[in-house]
């Protein structure tokens, strides 16, 4: 069940039965700084939760107040219901995947692996059973007796990755993991991943500055900007309708548009743009609805307008000059004098020959393609 | 507009380098003062036969000294390495402020120079002294304890003369762990106590090793402080070398003797180039 | 969990506490020491009076033999700084079989017991008939000190010489000599400095290899003063010593300067 949940929610956070709840969690610094500012979610059984943002947005800071290393200043967070701020990182019973993988350089793999077990008192044939296990599982069996300096990079990212499994732990936490490695290994150290969730079932929290990552994993994104979570929602929902310019921008390009609001409907509103082009826009969820006359902000992803023939229509159609034409591969880029700004517009087939520089095209979307956005307060609940 | 690019065409490695010829001053320098004198100290130690060596090894000198040597070193080192240890895990663990500060006080000492550090101490532990005064102010004796002129001196003047030396491999073999394997261990149920004992003791186990070494052969080789801080009995290796020199005047023997201690200090060396070097730090 | 850590802290610089003062000790009380009025040495001073710096300054025997260890010094550090900075300079950025081993040698002197030193420059000197003469223990010292001033200046290789700023300046024309005045001798300068201040504290303070080498008229205030502790503690000996640590404590000011110089040196580049 993928529901975006509204960013500052007065109501209580679910029942007992979500797994993983932070409510109103505030981190600050002796020096007055906010690193994390009225933060909530939650995380269901079995669910994939990313935490997106730029350096700086807070994302690890909340990660490692639920592994405990940081105390919030404020607010609470919770496993089934029970507050753990008093648990110490070692009780937590949480899966944690470093940055840079933080294997013990001294023991073998195995005995990596085997560490957790260890801590939980097993003894020593069963708990290198059960990670000769889970090394099988992520496909290292043959390295267990070596160290990690004699691994590749993916390779100790596994090892990792077992070694925070191997005591089904609550749910995992991984800290941008996959940073230093190449694309290629990345991608498919992603898929890995996203297998391993699936086939054992845990919940996972993970933290990105990546959006492409974050959208191929994630069953829920939170995208965070200074500290707070800016939207939260399901990968498609974040995109297709992001709530503030700020997430627009973030989880790929998009088209900043100013107009005014000329008339309101159901979930929609309609916009008279520069050069009295008018059409509809949906209404921001967080935002409230404008009252007409105002000025709104309106964004909308180059491969959502549509290249008009002439005889086509759209709820809203502009005229245009093409400024630049470049072919990219997978889909041709035109940049488009509109509207008093320069648009951007993405485009699968590659248009005829007669779009070129100067050439006037006629450029259209519908309702769904245009989102209004409003700017996000301090996390001041309504 | 077309940009121009300046290349920078790639250079020999050896264009970057510094000649190597500029290893002769160091080269004709420690070959004039270190290997002629090396040379000359073998051909006399070895002449006649080995003569000198046996002398030596005969005298019942060297038997004291050479104990009391391994004795106190041994003692000097084990006590330096562990007050070197508590030191460096201060400074590891301290803020930039607390760090700056200790590292003052561990550095004063080894930059005032051995001879004030035992004149000090000489005052100090002086039947009329300050820690004398103390122990009577604070009654725990009634009458002055002599403690200048022993063994107990002379480790207090050699532990206070290398603790700097212990501390430095020990931290810096502290600074080279990962500080995020302290939280992955903790996250993976190891309490703090553990944390300490299954993850940091074995990372800094060379550290040890190589303060503890360092430590040991530079106390072999201590002079001054026997003589100021010691008793006649007191007589350590180095002393032993003076008095064949400037008492016995057999340089024969004295050379025959400093063989004896380069030898000893090679083998110490290599047995401890042989440990495994567990710990090596390979991170991604 | 903070609370729990924060206490093991206080109990780890509580343990400290004692190990500082006993670090500290010795040259807390050298100064006061030498304040004391009478001849001799005794706590607690019965009252203060400098006659003790002035007997030492006047005395000619010992004001010759702290000149002569300035001149001393100075040679020491004159050496150790060329042979050790070339030292450095050759063996940077070089791999080769053996290279530990060269390294290795370079440190020797730091490891080996200064008898051993002392002894064998004896021999040496005494043959080419220098013993007696201050250059003769200014040139080991040199040895003694180029360990320090390779490390130094090693350390301030790989932290700020830029290995990109050698190959663009010969790439723009620049000579040999040109880029070691101006790309490599700013870059080693710091360490230079720093190396050459630690090995003027070690040979203004070495006794071993001065005492072998000493002559009538080369006698260096440290074997000065080592003979006379030897026989009396007067406040004479607490007054050089104080100066000692004067010079001690200028000098470590001195090297924490450059130190810090360094830092930010490298934190602009």
């Amino acid at each position: 069940m993928n529901v975006a949940l509204p960013i500052a929610a007065t109501a209580p956070l679910g029942e007992a039965r979500h797994h993983l709840s932070v409510e109103h969690v505030w981190k600050s610094y002796t020096s007055g700084v906010h690193v994390v500012r009225d933060v909530s979610f939650t995380l269901a059984p079995g669910e994939f939760l990313t935490l997106l943002g730029p350096s700086g947005s807070g994302k690890t800071s909340t990660l490692m107040m639920v592994a405990g290393f940081e105390a919030p200043t404020r607010g609470a967070i919770r496993v089934d219901g029970r507050d753990v701020a008093q648990l110490p990182p070692e009780r937590r019973n949480f899966g944690v995947v470093f940055q840079g993988y933080a294997l013990f350089p001294h023991m073998t793999v195995l005995d990596n692996v085997a560490f957790p077990l260890r801590m939980k008192g097993l003894g020593g044939a069963a708990r290198r059973r059960a990670a000769m296990e889970m090394l099988d599982k992520v496909g290292l069996a043959d390295f267990a007796a070596r160290r990690p300096r004699a691994l590749s990079g993916g390779q100790q990212q596994r090892v990792a990755l077992a070694r925070a499994l191997v005591f089904e732990p609550d749910a995992l936490l991984l800290d941008e993991p996959l940073g230093a490695l190449d694309r290629k290994l990345r991608e498919s150290l992603q898929i890995e991943i996203k297998e391993i969730q699936r086939r054992v079932g845990v919940s996972i929290l993970f933290v990105t500055h990546d959006q492409d990552e974050a959208m191929m994993m994630s069953d829920r994104i939170a995208v965070m900007q200074d500290g707070q979570i800016a939207q939260l929602g399901a990968p498609d929902e974040v995109y297709l309708h992001p709530e503030t310019p700020f997430v627009a921008g973030f989880l790929g390009d998009t088209n900043l548009l100013r107009g005014q609001c000329v008339g309101l409907g159901e979930g929609a509103a309609i916009v008279r743009f520069a050069g009295d082009a008018i059409g509809p826009a949906r209404l921001s969820r967080g935002g409230g609805r404008p009252g007409v006359g105002d000025a709104v902000l309106v964004s909308i992803r180059p491969e959502r307008i549509g290249l008009l023939r002439p005889d086509e229509v759209a709820a809203c159609v502009i005229e245009g000059v093409v400024a630049d034409r470049v072919f990219l591969g997978r889909h041709t880029r035109l940049v488009v004098h509109a509207l008093g700004q320069m648009l951007v517009v993405s485009v699968a087939e590659p248009p005829g020959a007669d779009v070129v520089a100067g050439a006037a095209v006629r450029l259209g979307w519908s309702r769904e393609d245009a989102q209004i956005l409003h700017e996000m307060g301090t996390g001041a609940t309504r | 507009m077309a940009t121009r690019v300046l290349l920078v065409p790639p250079l020999a490695r050896s264009v970057q380098r510094s000649p190597f010829w500029l290893l002769l001053p160091v080269g004709l320098l420690y070959g004039a003062l270190a290997l002629l004198p090396i040379g000359v100290i073998l051909r006399l130690g070895l002449s006649d036969g080995g003569a000198p060596l046996r002398t030596v090894l005969h005298s019942p000198l060297l038997l004291r000294a050479t104990e009391n040597t391994v004795v106190i070193s041994l003692l000097t080192t084990i006590i330096a390495v562990a007050l070197g240890t508590l030191l460096a895990v201060a400074l590891w663990r301290a803020g930039a402020t607390l760090r700056s500060l200790l590292w003052a006080c561990i550095l004063l000492p080894f930059w005032t120079g051995v001879l004030i550090k035992n004149f000090a101490w000489a005052s100090l532990l002086q039947d009329n002294g300050v820690v004398n005064a103390m122990l009577l102010a604070l009654g725990v004796t009634d009458h002055p304890l002599t403690l200048l002129h022993t063994r107990f001196a002379v480790i207090v003047g050699m532990v206070h003369y290398v603790l700097p030396y212990a501390v430095f491999p020990i931290f810096t073999s502290l600074q080279a762990i990962d500080p995020l394997l302290e939280r992955a261990a903790r996250s993976l149920g190891a309490m703090p106590r553990r944390v300490v004992w299954l993850v940091i003791l074995p990372l800094i186990v060379p550290g040890l090793s190589n303060a503890g070494l360092l430590v040991f052969i530079v106390s072999c080789g201590f002079f001054i402080t026997p003589v100021i801080l010691g008793a006649p009995s007191d007589m350590m290796i180095a002393n032993l070398i003076d008095y064949y020199v400037h008492e016995l005047v057999d340089f024969n023997a004295a050379a025959a003797l400093s063989i004896l201690i380069l030898a000893a200090i090679a083998v110490l060396i290599a047995l401890q180039q042989m440990l495994p070097k567990e710990g090596q730090h390979g991170t991604a | 969990m903070a609370r729990r850590d924060g206490l093991g802290r206080i109990v780890l610089y509580a343990a400290c506490l004692p190990v500082l003062l006993f670090l500290l000790l010795p040259s807390l009380v050298i100064v006061p020491m030498a304040l004391t009025k009478g001849q001799m040495i005794q706590f607690p001073p019965i009252w203060i009076s400098v006659h003790s710096f002035a007997d030492y300054i006047e005395d000619p025997q010992w004001f010759r033999s702290t000149v002569l260890s300035f001149e001393v010094a100075a040679l020491a550090v004159a050496i150790g700084c060329i042979t050790g900075s070339a030292a450095a300079l050759a063996l940077h950025d070089r791999r080769f079989p053996g290279k530990g081993l060269v390294t290795g040698a370079i440190m020797a002197p730091i490891v080996v017991p200064l008898v051993v030193l002392a002894l064998g420059g004896y021999m040496v000197f005494a043959w080419l008939h220098l013993i007696g003469g201050w250059m003769a223990i200014g040139l080991l010292h040199g040895m003694l000190v180029t360990p320090y001033v390779f490390i130094s200046v090693q350390t301030s290789l790989v932290a700020a010489l830029n290995p990109v700023l050698v190959r663009s300046a010969r790439s723009l024309g620049a000579g040999r000599a040109s880029v070691l005045r101006h790309v490599i001798w700013p870059a080693i300068r710091p360490g230079v400095l720093a190396g050459g201040l630690l090995g003027f504290a070690v040979s203004f303070d070495e006794v071993v290899i001065a005492l072998f080498l000493q002559g009538p008229d080369a006698v260096t205030l440290p074997v000065r003063m080592f003979t006379a502790i030897q026989f009396e503690l007067t406040p004479k000996v607490a007054a050089s010593a104080s100066l000692f640590l004067v010079l001690s404590v200028l000098v470590l000011l001195a090297q924490a300067a450059v130190m810090r110089r360094r830092a930010s040196g490298r934190a602009a580049a």
